[in-house]
């Protein structure tokens, strides 16, 4: 059966070296754990938040990072999540279940039909390309009356813990998110191993020698987008019923896309365990910053100091994470006076 | 029939500020392909300039363009010394994250050492006066910056072919390597390219300050129709922006006009995107 | 090999910082402590400085005894902390919404869950508001609101959700009710006017959920109740780079009444725009927002002769209500300014929150939930010429709402004696403080 290879392969992780097996088993332990351990309201949140946007930066890793092909529109796709479950639910009262389809598929749809142009486009012009189509989707939410233009969508509120329309406790949220990480993670560890994967990465490091050895680039490059598309929203998905209120400003905005990239970057695009990496850095970082400083004192310094931090990184480690972790193994290695041969790059690029 | 001339001179006002407002950023990306997102907060730190120096200088906003040009000018080359320098070395998506944390910085900076507060210019040679030309009513202020923008478009225009340093800078913008090979310091070119951008985003700044008010999130309003001039114009073309600049502000008053306001921004992000995807290099692409 | 090492001390300095941060000691104990969600940072920042006084202000006059203002009646200002409480003292704990939804929820979480506030207050922007009223719903912790105006949020049937201060609604009517009046003659110092010179109406607000509230109640309830004409319905996009072109649809479409709802950066842009069209309608009013901001007035000056706003507090009051002239000269050696609409209707929502947990005599969510269903504040206590605040209903389908909460329309009036511009109360008529001006003068 084709369907238990590929469940198969995306339980495999014996390319990965010992180390980071060890991390990611030590990491997905204490996703399990967490709710039972911390009881600090407020680092739940903060955990549920690294959750959802190491999604996000996972589902730009499939195009972003192992298709080198900057995306700096991936918000539309949590937009179309988010809208597809909440706009039924408010206008007939539709169980989160039936809307997450129609949103799910509004973005693969969007995104075979425009990647099919766009992704004609190389290097900044594909990224700013991006951009103008997120904008232009962020535009017409705004406008359209029928999605309630900029004043958003407010669920209905219910009292009880609702599997139906997915109203759960902190906990149940904080279990929910965490399937939904644990699925992407799975998938994009099938994908970097498949055939798809393979090609892509050839794409990223030379486009016209990939089509050259007659891999169809577009079609490569459209169907990484598409799947990417679809993590994205099943991300939106989720926020809308955590938050229970979404507007154009919340899932669709520049900020966002920027902040999904930003999650691979810090940590290592291209690197599996990268924009899991970056989330726990900049997520909790931005939002105690924000707790701490938001209120008092000098106004922005959260972002004052987070920016200093973008910078830091983009000038000195441009690899993110996992370039920092690279450089500190091969430190060790010449340092014991150990040959450097047979040194595996970092996340099984 | 008047309607259309009305809004159309102001649409072309407005789009000569676009374009002085995009020439900067499509100097800096034509020599050396790095899109600078904090160009939207040199602007904004160049209407501050201009608005210090109206206030407690000069109370004349005009007086302030050539302090805002210098201290454009500054910006542009304590960026590209202490950070741009060293994005080059990494891969283009550091480049993109650089100059946003940049922005980031920048703007929270401002945030920090000049309060949230809107601050205007309230008197000065054309703040809030009227020009009657052809029986036809226009914002001094807007005439003014818009004859500065063509003035700086020729002057910039002019040294990029007529001076030694324009000719080098546009050879290192054709070819880096083959620029380096006959003996062109390239570095030193990139700084010129950074200080340029810098000084004309300060004076623009400036200009600004005339009809415009000042606060530490204004470069928010402007950097993304800037973006989208410049990609329309093409990606380090001169004359590009100065075209675009217009397109964008005819496009932008006749929406608002004939379809509705809310749909501008809508109906110029799509020419962008048509544009970008029919015509990657831009309307008048250098390369 | 030294950058690697450079790399290690500085993630080890971060580290040891918000490990050090993190264990900070909390302050002292005696305390009731409020949570406070304002839109610190972000573009909205200059309106959260403005609230954030307003709550300062308030708060120490509940913790400290003003005898002066107890003198003039205010009962709070005798007060050295919550008397029933054993004096415990108001500590207000504010946090950063960033004016976003998502970041607002987790601070109200944050403020719940971990700083233990036995309420809430804020969060300015209507769509934040709502996230943090889900949230403080969920964990039944009292949210009082006073800063958010959009009718929805006391319709929703939240038991944990109060508002002290007027909604949209209320206020459109009060428009409603001035232009009926200056038909009627009842304006301060204006003569009865045809109702042709006003009918004709121009509504334009921004394209975000304020302006989109406050245009389709005016447009689709209001005028067709009142008689009036919509001309022109405009909804712009909202932190615009030029507004030349709504400009001249709006001069164009013949209007004699201009509605605005804007913020403040679209607003000076408006009216410097409009001024240099030379445009003259017979009357403009701004639903408040970048109307009253100080920034506004300060960028147009003697420009603003005439226009209108809404307004829920203006200095003006003073004249009428010695409470109100106290607390204003109060704030103004404190601040500098005169109390704002913000911060005044902040200063509401602490007085609120000062009687409930008095008359509750407890910090439990419960007791606390009972003080504010059966709040009753006589009117003398307030800064606002409302009669009280008390909760309940004044529409089918709402909750918790201030019954007694009104608004004020202000007019801008240039006083060339003096070179300065001043907000002069023309409604409620009553209230009037100076002869509105009218028709509007123009820009010449």
């Amino acid at each position: 059966m084709k369907i238990w290879g590929i469940i198969r392969e995306a339980f495999t992780f014996s390319d990965l070296s010992r180390g980071e097996r060890i991390g990611l088993a030590l990491l997905l332990g204490a996703i399990a754990v967490f709710p039972w351990v911390v009881k600090d309201g407020f680092a739940r949140t903060v955990a549920v938040q690294f959750l959802y946007y190491a999604m996000l930066g996972l589902s730009w890793n499939f195009i972003g990072g192992y298709g080198g092909q900057i995306d700096l529109g991936g918000a539309k796709n949590v937009g179309f999540g988010a809208y597809g479950v909440a706009l039924p639910m408010v206008l007939w009262d539709w169980p989160f279940w039936l809307g997450l389809p129609i949103g799910v598929a509004f973005a693969v749809l969007e995104s075979l039909v425009l990647g099919l142009g766009l992704l004609r486009l190389r290097g900044h012009y594909f990224a700013i390309g991006t951009l103008a189509v997120a904008l232009v989707w962020e535009e017409l939410f705004v406008y359209s009356e029928w999605t309630r233009g900029a004043r958003g969508l407010l669920l209905p509120f219910k009292r009880a813990p609702d599997y139906l329309y997915m109203q759960l406790t902190p906990v149940g949220f904080h279990y929910f998110i965490a399937a939904l990480f644990v699925f992407s993670l799975l998938w994009l560890n099938w994908f970097r191993r498949s055939k798809l994967g393979y090609q892509l990465r050839a794409i990223r490091e030379d486009e016209d020698a990939a089509a050259s050895l007659g891999i169809n680039v577009l079609a490569a490059k459209v169907k990484a987008y598409c799947i990417s598309s679809v993590v994205a929203a099943l991300g939106g998905a989720f926020y809308a019923v955590y938050y229970g209120f979404i507007d154009p400003d919340s899932v669709m905005h520049l900020d966002l896309s920027i902040m999904i990239a930003m999650t691979a970057l810090v940590g290592g695009a291209g690197v599996l365990w990268g924009p899991i990496v970056g989330a726990a850095v900049l997520i909790p970082l931005d939002r105690y910053l924000g707790a701490w400083f938001g209120g008092g004192g000098i106004l922005g310094m959260d972002f004052l100091i987070y920016a200093v931090i973008i910078m830091l990184l983009a000038a000195y480690q441009p690899k993110g994470v996992a370039g920092l972790i690279e450089a500190l193994v091969l430190w060790r290695l010449k340092a014991t006076g150990r040959s450097t041969a047979g040194l595996r790059a970092v996340g099984g690029r | 029939m008047d309607v259309v001339l009305d809004i159309g001179i102001s649409g072309v006002l407005m789009g000569l500020v676009y374009a002085l407002l995009a020439l900067g950023l499509t100097v800096i990306f034509g020599i050396m392909d790095t899109v600078n997102f904090a160009h939207g907060e040199f602007l904004m730190l160049g209407m501050y300039a201009g608005y210090l120096t109206y206030a407690y200088l000069y109370p004349e906003p005009l007086a302030g363009v050539p302090v805002a040009g210098l201290v454009g000018m500054l910006l542009g080359v304590l960026a590209y010394t202490l950070l741009v320098k060293r994005l080059l070395s990494g891969p283009p998506i550091a480049q993109i994250f650089g100059t946003f944390g940049l922005m980031l910085f920048l703007r929270y900076g401002a945030l920090a050492v000049f309060g949230p507060n809107l601050r205007s210019a309230t008197q000065g040679l054309v703040v809030a006066k009227r020009l009657v030309v052809g029986g036809l009513t226009l914002d001094a202020a807007k005439v003014v910056a818009a004859a500065g923008s063509a003035f700086l478009f020729g002057l910039v225009y002019l040294m990029l072919r007529r001076t030694k340093l324009g000719l080098a800078l546009q050879a290192t913008a054709a070819n880096r390597e083959a620029a380096r090979y006959m003996g062109i310091d390239t570095d030193r070119m990139n700084l010129i390219g950074w200080a340029l951008g810098g000084a004309t985003a300060g004076m623009a700044g400036a200009l600004l300050v005339n009809f415009y008010y000042v606060s530490p999130t204004v470069g928010m309003v402007f950097s993304m129709i800037t973006f989208t001039t410049v990609a329309l114009g093409g990606f380090g073309s001169v004359p590009g922006a100065l075209i675009a600049g217009i397109l964008v502000g005819l496009i932008e008053v006749f929406t608002a006009q004939v379809i509705s306001p809310q749909l501008k921004l809508a109906v110029i992000y799509t020419v962008f995107f048509l544009v970008v995807l029919f015509r990657p290099r831009g309307l008048l692409g250098a390369r | 090999m030294l950058r690697v090492r450079r790399w290690i001390r500085t993630i080890a300095a971060v580290l040891g910082l918000i490990v050090f941060v993190g264990t900070l000691p909390s302050a002292a104990q005696e305390t009731v402590k409020i949570g406070v969600i304002l839109p610190l940072s972000g573009p909205l920042a200059p309106t959260g400085q403005e609230l954030r006084r307003g709550y300062e202000l308030m708060v120490d006059i509940v913790n400290n005894v003003y005898p002066e203002l107890a003198a003039l009646g205010l009962e709070v200002a005798g007060w050295n902390g919550i008397p029933s409480l054993g004096g415990a003292k108001i500590e207000p704990i504010f946090a950063d919404s960033r004016g976003e939804p998502a970041v607002g929820a987790d601070m109200a979480r944050r403020l719940i869950l971990e700083q233990g506030v036995v309420g809430l207050m804020g969060a300015y922007q209507s769509s934040v508001t709502q996230t943090v009223a889900t949230v403080a719903e969920r964990h039944g912790i009292p949210l009082v609101n006073s800063d958010s105006s959009s009718p929805t949020l006391t319709t929703l049937g939240y038991e944990w959700f109060w508002r002290v201060t007027p909604h949209d609604m209320i206020f459109d009517d009060d428009l409603f009710n001035l232009l009926d009046g200056l038909v009627e003659g009842k304006a301060p110092g204006v003569p009865a006017v045809p109702k042709d010179s006003i009918r004709r109406l121009a509504v334009v607000v921004e394209n975000t959920e304020f302006g989109s509230a406050t245009g389709n109640d005016i447009v689709n309830r209001l005028a067709p109740e009142r008689g009036y004409e919509v001309v022109e319905y405009m909804r712009y996009q909202a932190n615009s780079p030029d507004l030349t072109s709504e400009t001249a649809r709006l001069v164009n479409s013949g209007a004699d009444v201009y509605l605005f709802a804007s913020y403040v950066s679209d607003a000076i842009l408006f009216m410097r725009t409009l001024a240099l069209r030379g445009a003259k309608p017979t009357l403009i009013w701004g639903q408040n927002a970048g109307f009253t901001n100080p920034d506004f007035v300060q960028a147009l000056g003697p420009a603003l002769h005439g226009v209108l706003t809404r307004s829920l507090f203006i200095a003006k009051i003073g004249e009428v209500r010695p409470i109100a002239a106290a607390i204003n000269e109060l704030y103004r050696q404190r601040y500098g300014t005169n109390l704002s609409e913000e911060s005044a209707r902040e200063m509401l929502g602490v007085l609120a929150w000062a009687h409930a947990l008095n008359n509750a005599g407890s910090t439990n969510p419960r007791a606390l939930q009972r003080a504010l269903n059966e709040l009753d504040i006589p009117g003398d206590q307030l800064i606002t010429p409302w009669q009280g605040i008390k909760f309940g209903s004044r529409r089918p389908g709402e909750k918790n709402q201030n019954i007694y909460a009104t608004g004020m329309i202000g007019q801008y009036q240039y006083n060339p004696e003096t070179g300065g511009v001043t907000l002069e109360i023309v409604y409620p008529f009553e209230a009037a403080t100076a002869d509105m001006v009218f028709p509007f003068p123009g820009w010449d």
